[in-house]
C-alpha cells in the first residue's frame, strides 16, 4: 500500500524567483525507509517539510501539485492534523528545544500533552524513547544544558514518542561523532523493522547506503532518479550532481569490481568485503 | 542556567499551597484594606503576609526588592510631607522646610499601600514556581499558547543574556569603547543589541516550525504530564478568605 | 495592508515566538542601557519592535506579558502594564497605517508614543505612589512643580513627560534603525495575511 503519494510537486518561497521543488513524483510504500540525498540547497529539507505540510502552510508562498499522506491532501490539511501521522526532527537541535521545559523528561512530554495523550500512557511512552535514544541519564537535565548530541537524540525522542507512522528526518545526526551517530541510525532501523515508514535526508552516504530501501537524488529542485542504494550510487554522473558515493563504492569503481552478476557496484562494507574476498587474486 | 525568577526552591506549608489560593490571597490582601479604609486593616495585612513570608523561609530574598521600594517611599514621605497641596498642620520643623501632618498621612497610606501590594505578591512569586502557575491557568482556561509564550521567556532571556555576553566580550576585543563619554556610551549600545536581535528572530523560525510538528496548534484537549497540585486546606482558606472579604463588604455597606 | 489583517486575532506561531523574543530585547535593552551608564530605560525596544513586525495585537500582547514577567521580579511592574499595552497598541497602528516609514516620521512618532506613554502613566502613578515615577529627575521637578503650583496632576504629568518622551523617543528611533536592517526574509515570517498562491 502506498503511504506517500507525490504528483508533479512544485514549490516556489515568498520572496523567491526560482523552484525550490520542481515537479517531484514518487510513491513511497508503507515501512519503507527512504533516504534523500543531494548536494546543499538541492531541496532536501523543502521537500522533508512539504510531506509534513510546513510547505505551503506555514512558509505560504506559491505552490502546485499533490502530496497525500495515508490519501488525505497535505494542501487540504493543517499542519497539527498531519503531524499526527507524520513526525519531523529537524537539522538544529538547538532551536528545535521548546523552550517551555525545565527537564528532558518534560520536553518529551511536549508534544504528547498537546496531542492529548493519557498521563500514564505518556509517561510510559516518555520511558520507552529515553531507552531507544539511551538519553536516561540526563531526563532531569535542563534541556539547554545538554551537548549538541545529546540534543538531537532528545529531538529525535520528542518526536518518536508521538508515534507517527512517518517518520521525516532531515540530517538528525549532524552534531553526533561516529558512534553515537550509529546508535541513532540502529533505533531509526529498528523503528522501520516495526513498520514505521521512514524518509531520511542525510549527508553520511555510507549510513544512507546501509540502511536506506530506496534513495531519491535530487538536484536543483528536480527528482534526478529514486531507486535502491545499489543503482543510485552506480550512476556515473553522480558527481555531476553533486554527490560522493560511499567510500566503499568509490574504491570498488576505481578497482573496477562489480557485484556477481550485475551491474551495480557494491555499497557497504559487507558487500564490499564479499566481492573483494570471492575474487581471485 | 541563571533563572530570572525569583523563585526560591524550597519545602514549606506555604509552598505546597496551589497557586490559585495564593492568587486569590493577593486580591485579598489588595482589597480588605480599600474595603474598610482602615490604618490598622492594612497594618494586619502587611504583619499576616511577612508572617507568612517568614514561615516560608523566603525572607530573605525579599531584601533587595523591599530595599528598592522604599527608597522610592522615602522620596515620597518627603515630598509629601512638604510640598502636598493640602498641608496645613506643621507637625515640625527642619530649618526652613515645614513637615506637615497631611502630606505625612498621605505618605502613609502610600507606604501601606505599596507595602501590602509588594508583600501579598511576594508570597505567590517567591513560593511558586512560574511554570507551576501557567500550568494552574491553562487548566483553568487560559490559552495554552498565551502560557507556552509565558514560560518560555523564562527560558528565552538567559539564551539571550548569554548571547549578548559573547558578542560584547568580541565587540570588545575588536576594540569597542564602552565607557567613557556619554556620546561614546550612546554609540556603543546598538552595535551590542543589534546582532542578539536579528540571531534571536533569526531562530524564531525554527522554533516555529518545530513547535508546529508537536502539535503546538492541535485542537485536541490538552492533557498534562504532571497531575494538578492541590492542598488539603486549599478549598477551606480560599473559602475563609472569600468569606471575610464578602462579610468586610457587607459591613462596609450597612454597618 | 488590510484593516482586516493588522487586527487579526488567530496569530500565526511565528508571530506568537516572536514574543518571548521582544520580552527578551526589553530585558537585555534595559540590562544595556544600565551597563552603558545610560540616563534612560530603554527597555521597550522588543515591544516597539514587536508591534512594527507582528501587529498592534501582538505589540499589545508583548507589553502586557512584558509587564507579567517583569511582575515576577519586581511586583510594582504588574501595575504598568497598561502603558505597556499601550505603547504595543499604538505603535502597531502607526506602523501597519504607514505612519513610521521615514527617519522624520519615525521623530513624530516616537513623541505621539512618549505622550501616550505619559498619559498612560500618569493616573498609575498617583494612585501607586502619590504622582512620582521613582526618577530622580523627574521627582526633582515633581516636587519643585507641587511647591509651586498646588496641582499633584501637572506635576506628576510633567514628571513622567520629561522622563518618558526622550525615552520612548529614542525607543523608536533605535527599534526603526533596527527594522530597516533585518533580512526581507524575517520580516515577511510575521506576516498573517499572506495567500497560497497556486502554481498548477
Amino acid at each position: 500500500m502506498n503511504k506517500i503519494v507525490v504528483e508533479g510537486l512544485k514549490y516556489k518561497y515568498p520572496l523567491s524567483d526560482t523552484l525550490a521543488l520542481d515537479d517531484l513524483s514518487f510513491q513511497v510504500k508503507e515501512g519503507e525507509f527512504i533516504g534523500i540525498i543531494g548536494k546543499n540547497s538541492a531541496g532536501k529539507s523543502t521537500l522533508c517539510q512539504a510531506l509534513v505540510g510546513l510547505v505551503p502552510h506555514f512558509y505560504k508562498g506559491a505552490y502546485g501539485g499533490k502530496v497525500f499522506i495515508d490519501g488525505l491532501e497535505v494542501k487540504n490539511q493543517t499542519i497539527a492534523d498531519i503531524s499526527l501521522k507524520v513526525g519531523m526532527v529537524f537539522q538544529n537541535p538547538f532551536t528545535q528545544v521548546t523552550g517551555s521545559k525545565m527537564t528532558v523528561y518534560e520536553e518529551i512530554a511536549f508534544g504528547l500533552e498537546n496531542i492529548g495523550i493519557p498521563r500514564s500512557e505518556m509517561i510510559a511512552r516518555i520511558d520507552y524513547v529515553l531507552d531507544l535514544l539511551k538519553i536516561e541519564q540526563v531526563k532531569d537535565q535542563n534541556p539547554f544544558d545538554l551537548s549538541g548530541g545529546q540534543m538531537q537524540r532528545m529531538a529525535i525522542a520528542s518526536i518518536i514518542a508521538m508515534k507517527p507512522d512517518i517518520l521525516v528526518l532531515d540530517e538528525p545526526t549532524s552534531q553526533l561523532d561516529p558512534a553515537g551517530s550509529e546508535e541513532v541510525f540502529q533505533a531509526i532501523q529498528s523503528l522501520s523493522k516495526q513498520g514505521i515508514t521512514i524518509i531520511l535526508a542525510e549527508h553520511k552516504m555510507e549510513k544512507v547506503a546501509l540502511y536506506c530501501h530506496r534513495v531519491l537524488l535530487l538536484d536543483d529542485g528536480k527528482m534526478v532518479d529514486i531507486n535502491t542504494p545499489g543503482k543510485i550510487f552506480s550512476r556515473g554522473d553522480l558527481e555531476q550532481h553533486g554527490v560522493a558515493a560511499p567510500v566503499y563504492t568509490r574504491v570498488c569503481k576505481e578497482l573496477g569490481v562489480r557485484k556477481a552478476g550485475t551491474s551495480e557496484f557494491p555499497v557497504t562494507l559487507a558487500e564490499a568485503e564479499s566481492v573483494l574476498r570471492g575474487r581471485k587474486i | 542556567m541563571k533563572s530570572i525568577s525569583l523563585y526560591v526552591d524550597k519545602e514549606s506549608f506555604i509552598h505546597d499551597f496551589d497557586p490559585i489560593t495564593k492568587l486569590l490571597y493577593i486580591l485579598f490582601a489588595l482589597f480588605l484594606p480599600l474595603i474598610l479604609l482602615s490604618f490598622t486593616v492594612s497594618f494586619i495585612s502587611v504583619g499576616v503576609s511577612i508572617v507568612l513570608l517568614m514561615a516560608a523561609g523566603v525572607i530573605r530574598k525579599t531584601i533587595p526588592v523591599f530595599s528598592f521600594v522604599f527608597l522610592v517611599l522615602i522620596t515620597v514621605v518627603i515630598i509629601q510631607g512638604l510640598f502636598r497641596p493640602e498641608n496645613e498642620t506643621i507637625l515640625f520643623q527642619i530649618g526652613p522646610l515645614a513637615m506637615y501632618k497631611e502630606g505625612l498621612l498621605y505618605a502613609l497610606t502610600i507606604t501601606l499601600r505599596v507595602m501590602n501590594i509588594v508583600s501579598a505578591f511576594l508570597i505567590l512569586v517567591l513560593t511558586t514556581k512560574p511554570s507551576d502557575l501557567v500550568e494552574t491557568l491553562v487548566r483553568k482556561g487560559m490559552s495554552p499558547r498565551i502560557g507556552y509564550v509565558i514560560v518560555s521567556v523564562f527560558q528565552i532571556i538567559p539564551e539571550m543574556m548569554a548571547s549578548m555576553s559573547t558578542i560584547t566580550d568580541a565587540q570588545r576585543a575588536r576594540g569597542m569603547e564602552t565607557e567613557g563619554k556619554l556620546s561614546v556610551r550612546m554609540k556603543a549600545f546598538l552595535p551590542l543589541l543589534g546582532p542578539v536581535i536579528l540571531g534571536a528572530l533569526i531562530n524564531t523560525k525554527e522554533r516555529a516550525l518545530a513547535l508546529e510538528v508537536r502539535g503546538f496548534n492541535s485542537h485536541v484537549p490538552k492533557t498534562y504530564l504532571y497531575e494538578e497540585k492541590t492542598h488539603a486546606l486549599s478549598k477551606w482558606v480560599q473559602a475563609i478568605l472569600l468569606l471575610l472579604l464578602v462579610g468586610a463588604g457587607v459591613w462596609r455597606i450597612f454597618g | 495592508m488590510k484593516k482586516q489583517s493588522m487586527w487579526s486575532l488567530r496569530l500565526s506561531t511565528a508571530a506568537l515566538v516572536l514574543i518571548p523574543v521582544a520580552v527578551g530585547v526589553n530585558y537585555i535593552g534595559k540590562l544595556l542601557a544600565q551597563l552603558l551608564k545610560l540616563p534612560l530605560w530603554l527597555d521597550s525596544i522588543g515591544t516597539v519592535l514587536a508591534a512594527m513586525l507582528g501587529g498592534p495585537v501582538v505589540g499589545a500582547l508583548a507589553g502586557a506579558i512584558n509587564n507579567i514577567i517583569y511582575g515576577f521580579t519586581d511586583p510594582i511592574s504588574f501595575v504598568y502594564a497598561i502603558t505597556s499595552v499601550a505603547i504595543g497598541l499604538v505603535v502597531g497602528i502607526l506602523f501597519f497605517k504607514g505612519y513610521i516609514s521615514s527617519w522624520g516620521k519615525a521623530i513624530v512618532a516616537g513623541l505621539i508614543i512618549g505622550l501616550v506613554a505619559t498619559v498612560v502613566s500618569t493616573p498609575l502613578n498617583i494612585g501607586f505612589w502619590g504622582g512620582q515615577t521613582g526618577n530622580v529627575w523627574g521627582d526633582a521637578l515633581f516636587a519643585y512643580i507641587l511647591a509651586n503650583t498646588d496641582s499633584t496632576w501637572l506635576a506628576s504629568l510633567l514628571d513622567e513627560l520629561v522622563v518618558d518622551v526622550p525615552d520612548k523617543l529614542l525607543v523608536v528611533l533605535i527599534s526603526f534603525g533596527i527594522f530597516k536592517g533585518l533580512p526581507r526574509n524575517v520580516v515577511q515570517l510575521y506576516k498573517n495575511n499572506e495567500k497560497i498562491e497556486t502554481l498548477d
